[in-house]
């Protein structure tokens, strides 16, 4: 392989791009666990982005024929892994999502959603599939309904949002028409206007209706998806109530946070006043007293986002954002310009699920979203996420490799 | 990209990327507005914020004698600590000229405590005394980070040492820690020896918090919410002991420049009186940090000082163990108090020679008693058989644990035939072991206080009250004062050989011709047994155990003096001397020099350290 081959199939932007956010994650969680006495946790990242480093040189490389072939068995196969660690995992904080291997505790959610998106592109890539078809959309919806359901059973609701996260851009991009869009997205957005009352659900479903209305789609059709809105919109408080408690308080954290400064909301409150303190500059690094202090508890997983706002600021944060805003972007180009309609949904799905994680993680670490345990790519502690998250990038580069193979 | 379906999948790439820009740009909003609009703001709440939880340490309890008087105390105590985040480590070699520490414990403490959090100040010495602490009281703007704080450290306030029985603190260690959970934080300290270990969940009491606003850089800024919700500590219950400090203090005097110990105690309750093990140390060393070196030279010393003789040792008791085996003549009906033999100076056994001390012509049992015959007693074990003996010696409470609270203790040794069958084998011992045992020599080993519980046990007919130290607790709100109870434990001999054997025990002290004349108190009939025990270390130990007043005892004692020689005059004076103080309150005689200590052996010191120290 030649320098100008090389340079053709590696994706070098992408390289740079991760590499920068996985350098930050460092700093920040090293500066998160210096005090906590969590030390041997930075040690640990450090071991996880190596062997992750490790995959992702690997799946980038593998040839883009076995990539299709592996899809579809390992679907299954995690899906074989979820049903296993709702029976035999370890319960940690209230959710059954983890397998403990002695050494290394593995969390299988993390990986079901990239061969989630695997299965699904191998679906929709079909040349007789189309999602104008009831038929062929019930099957997607099925495909990524089942993870769900089963994560959803552990529970973990955070990965769950993933899920949605992901399935809602693949069916905008594989042509889904604006009417089946609309459906989907009708009864999710109107149950969280629920939560937040009456008058926000009373605004939603009167949002949904005039758009379910403007797309002209047959009136008895249209009138169904409508009143399933509501009858969603209604439920959610009777679903309410059997939410475990720390899901509602969550929930209750998001709708006020300043309601309980020491209960949940704490959680949000402190995160603000770290990024906000930190202020254009930052306090420099291990200066953050936020972050010093152990304000925020377990500050290395769901909320790293506040180290590098605290400890260096509007530049530092900024720079974050900027680094995801261009791995998304690039991701969305890429589905674009990959040749093969199977590569084209994978770029899209895992683009999404990029993208999924970081709207959540940053909108609640800055209090733009609810409480949602959500892990920050490339950034939180956590070796399934980390490894996940590598494991994608590998995929995506071998994407690029070649993207110009149909 | 002129194919039909590609336009239509890749048609909606400007919506994404117009979504994605949007939600962005969003972000990049509100972090203006976080970080720069609002920063001041957060910046201030930032300082504020904080709330911190401060472990508020309990006051130890106290501990009070038989007499209500006060031993153990707490008084203040300064100790310099370091908050990291703040230190300046340039400041290291001017602080340690100023506590004169070495300049790289200083820093090597800073790392240990900035590994658990940066925030938290690290004690880096104890107990300063006044000088240094206005010293720094004065430079306290050359040293960020430096402060001290107030704690509270142990003062006794009588001039007994009694360093075995009360014990000390001291910082707990890791694997403390671990094993005492979560009560305890490093740097706490806790009870390790004698009556401070023993009973340190009565004494520590209950940590309390307080919850502080903390500024930015972890300086207690107020009370959160006035105090509402801080926990306070709970002060640790006091110990009421059964032990007479004035008998202590005396007791410790009569054995200043001996090596043994001294065992005191009212045999109507098993409380001991006193105890003292000397070599001992002050525990004022410990009360506050203990220096390194004051540590290495009380390990080191050759005589011992930490270990406990009273409890922990293995003498061979002497002839004061003859009564064990009267006792078992008697109620085996092997023989009549009335039965004799005719002491010619010495033994015969197989092709071994027993030796006496004396010539003591034909003895009865009681007179065998009074003029501690070993010959009468040779015979006496071969009649009388292992068994019976080693019955009434665990009757008596040899061979194993008297269940005293002083933390630590060792059984002892007395065999039996199972125990010679297991260490010999079924045949490889011979009758040839009983001559020896008969007059508490050979595979026998006591500790002081054990003799000083069977003396108790030979004043009370029988009954053997578990020894013990404290009487009581007291807790302080609500004010409650619980009594601890001890078992007692009926020993089956009947009421004609305790008359047998307590007349000889009398005659010890009370007649011409009896061993421990020495002993003897005006005014005041005594019993007791002097011995004199043989060991492989030197010169002899000296023994003597006893009781008073005869009729109604109310002391029992031991009185144990390594390698001093003959029992009688070695160690009974001093028994005699402590009963006389006991029962009187004071000296009714002018104090003679008691007989000078023989010379001491040249090997280390004349114990046969036990192998477990339980």
């Amino acid at each position: 392989m030649t320098y100008q081959d090389l340079k053709e199939r590696v994706d070098y932007r992408n390289a740079l791009i991760v590499l920068s956010l996985l350098l930050i994650g460092v700093v920040s969680v090293y500066s998160a666990t210096y005090d906590a006495r969590a030390a041997e946790t930075f040690h640990k990242q450090l071991i996880w982005i190596a062997v992750g480093a490790i995959t992702l040189t690997s799946i980038a490389f593998v040839p883009f024929r076995i990539l299709q072939l592996v899809s579809l068995p390992a679907y299954f196969l995690s899906i074989l892994l979820l049903i296993i660690v709702l029976l035999l995992g370890k319960t940690v904080s209230g959710s059954t999502s983890w397998f403990n291997l002695g050494v290394i505790r593995l969390q299988p959610s993390e990986f079901t959603k990239i061969t989630t998106v695997l299965a699904l592109a191998t679906y929709l890539s079909r040349s007789d599939v189309s999602l104008k078809k009831i038929r062929n959309l019930s099957v997607a919806a099925g495909i990524v309904l089942l993870p769900f359901c089963l994560i959803m059973l552990q529970p973990d609701f955070g990965t769950a949002v993933i899920y949605f996260g992901m399935f809602f851009p693949v069916l905008f991009w594989g042509g889904a028409s604006r009417f089946t869009l609309v459906s989907i997205l009708a009864p999710v957005a109107t149950a969280v206007a629920a939560l937040f009352g009456t008058t926000p659900f009373l605004i939603s479903i009167l949002v949904f209706g005039i758009l379910l209305y403007l797309t002209k789609e047959d009136r008895i059709v249209a009138a169904t998806v409508f009143s399933l809105t509501v009858m969603v919109g209604i439920s959610v408080q009777f679903i309410y109530e059997r939410l475990k408690v720390y899901q509602q308080k969550r929930i209750a954290t998001f709708l006020d946070p300043n309601a309980d400064p020491l209960g949940a909301g704490y959680n949000i409150l402190q995160s603000k006043v770290a990024i906000g303190s930190g202020g254009f500059f930052g306090k420099g690094f291990l200066k953050g007293t936020q972050t010093q202090l152990n304000f925020i508890p377990e500050q290395w997983t769901d909320f790293i986002f506040c180290v590098p706002g605290e400890e260096f600021g509007f530049l530092g944060s900024a720079t974050v954002l900027f680094l995801f805003m261009a791995l998304l972007m690039r991701g969305v180009t890429l589905g674009s310009t990959v040749k093969n309609r199977y590569g084209s949904f994978v770029a899209i799905g895992l683009t999404s699920i990029f993208a999924t994680h970081i709207f959540f993680n940053i909108g609640m670490s800055i209090g733009l979203l609810p409480v949602v345990g959500v892990p920050l790519p490339f950034l939180s502690y956590g070796g399934s996420a980390l490894l996940s998250s590598m494991i994608m990038v590998g995929i995506l580069m071998n994407l690029y490799a070649n993207r110009k193979e149909y | 990209m002129a194919q039909q379906d590609e336009i239509e999948i890749y048609g909606n790439r400007r919506v994404m990327y117009a979504f994605i820009a949007l939600v962005f740009f969003l972000f990049f909003v509100r972090l203006c507005q976080l970080q720069m609009i609002y920063s001041k703001e957060y910046g201030k709440k930032s300082e504020e914020n904080s709330i911190r939880t401060i472990p508020k340490e309990p006051i130890r309890g106290t501990i009070y004698d038989r007499n209500g008087v006060l031993v153990v105390d707490n008084r203040p105590a300064f100790s310099v600590t370091v908050m990291p985040f703040e230190f300046d480590k340039k400041t290291v070699p001017y602080l340690s000229r100023l506590l004169s520490l070495e300049p790289d414990f200083i820093s090597d403490r800073l790392k240990k405590g900035e590994s658990f959090s940066r925030f938290v100040p690290v004690k880096i010495k104890r107990d300063i005394d006044f000088r240094i602490l206005s010293a720094l009281e004065e430079n306290r703007e050359r040293l960020p980070g430096v402060d001290y704080l107030v704690e509270s450290k142990r003062f006794y306030t009588t001039n007994a040492l009694a360093s075995h029985i009360l014990g000390y603190t001291k910082e707990i260690s890791e694997t403390q820690l671990k094993a005492l959970g979560e009560e305890y934080a490093p740097g706490d300290v806790a009870g390790s020896a004698g009556l401070e270990a023993e009973y340190e969940s009565s004494l520590r009491g209950r940590k309390g918090a307080e919850l502080s606003l903390v500024n930015v850089r972890g300086q207690v800024i107020g009370r959160f919410e006035n105090g509402k919700n801080d926990v306070p500590a709970i002060e640790g219950n006091d110990l009421i002991l059964t032990m007479d400090f004035g008998l202590q203090a005396f007791a410790e005097s009569l054995m200043t420049s001996r090596r043994g110990a001294l065992v005191a105690i009212d045999p109507n309750d098993g409380g001991i009186l006193a105890m003292v093990s000397k070599p001992d140390y002050d525990l004022s060393f410990f009360s506050g940090v203990t220096p390194p070196q004051v540590w290495r030279s009380l390990n080191t010393d050759q005589a011992s000082p930490l270990f406990n003789r009273a409890t922990l040792t293995r003498y061979p008791p002497g002839s004061t163990f003859k009564m064990v085996l009267a006792i078992a003549a008697l109620e085996t009906g092997t023989i009549t108090p009335a039965w004799h033999v005719t002491c010619p100076g010495a033994f015969r056994f197989g092709n071994k020679v027993f030796k006496d001390t004396h010539i003591h012509g034909t003895v009865n049992l009681v007179e065998a008693i009074a003029r501690s015959c070993n010959v009468y007693f040779y015979q006496l074990m071969l009649r009388t058989g292992l068994d019976p003996w080693s019955h009434y010696g665990e009757e008596f409470g040899f061979g194993r644990l008297t269940g005293i609270d002083t933390y630590e203790e060792n059984p002892g040794l007395l065999p039996t035939t199972e125990y010679f069958d297991k260490r010999y084998g079924k045949n490889g011992w011979t009758r040839g072991f009983l001559p020896s045992l008969a007059i508490g020599q050979g595979e026998v080993g006591v500790t002081p206080l054990q003799m000083a519980c069977y003396a108790a046990a030979l004043a009370n007919r029988g009954e053997y009250r578990q020894p013990h130290v404290a009487r009581a607790i007291i807790e302080k709100s609500p004010r409650t004062i619980d009594t601890l109870s001890f078992p007692t434990r009926h020993i089956a001999v009947s009421s004609a050989t305790w008359d047998v054997v307590r007349e000889g025990m009398r005659r010890v002290v009370e007649e011409g011709g009896g061993t421990g004349g020495a002993a003897r108190v005006p005014g005041v009939q005594s019993a007791g047994k002097t011995g004199t025990s043989q060991n492989p270390h030197g010169p002899d130990h000296a023994w003597y155990i006893g009781f008073a007043p005869f009729d109604h005892p109310r002391i029992a004692i031991a009185v144990l003096v390594e390698n001093a020689g003959f029992g009688g005059t070695a160690a009974a004076p001093l028994a005699g001397l402590c009963i006389e103080r006991y029962l009187y309150g004071h000296l009714i005689r002018p104090l003679e020099p008691v007989a000078p200590a023989a010379p001491r052996a040249k090997t280390a010191a004349g114990v046969q350290h036990a192998e477990n120290r339980q």
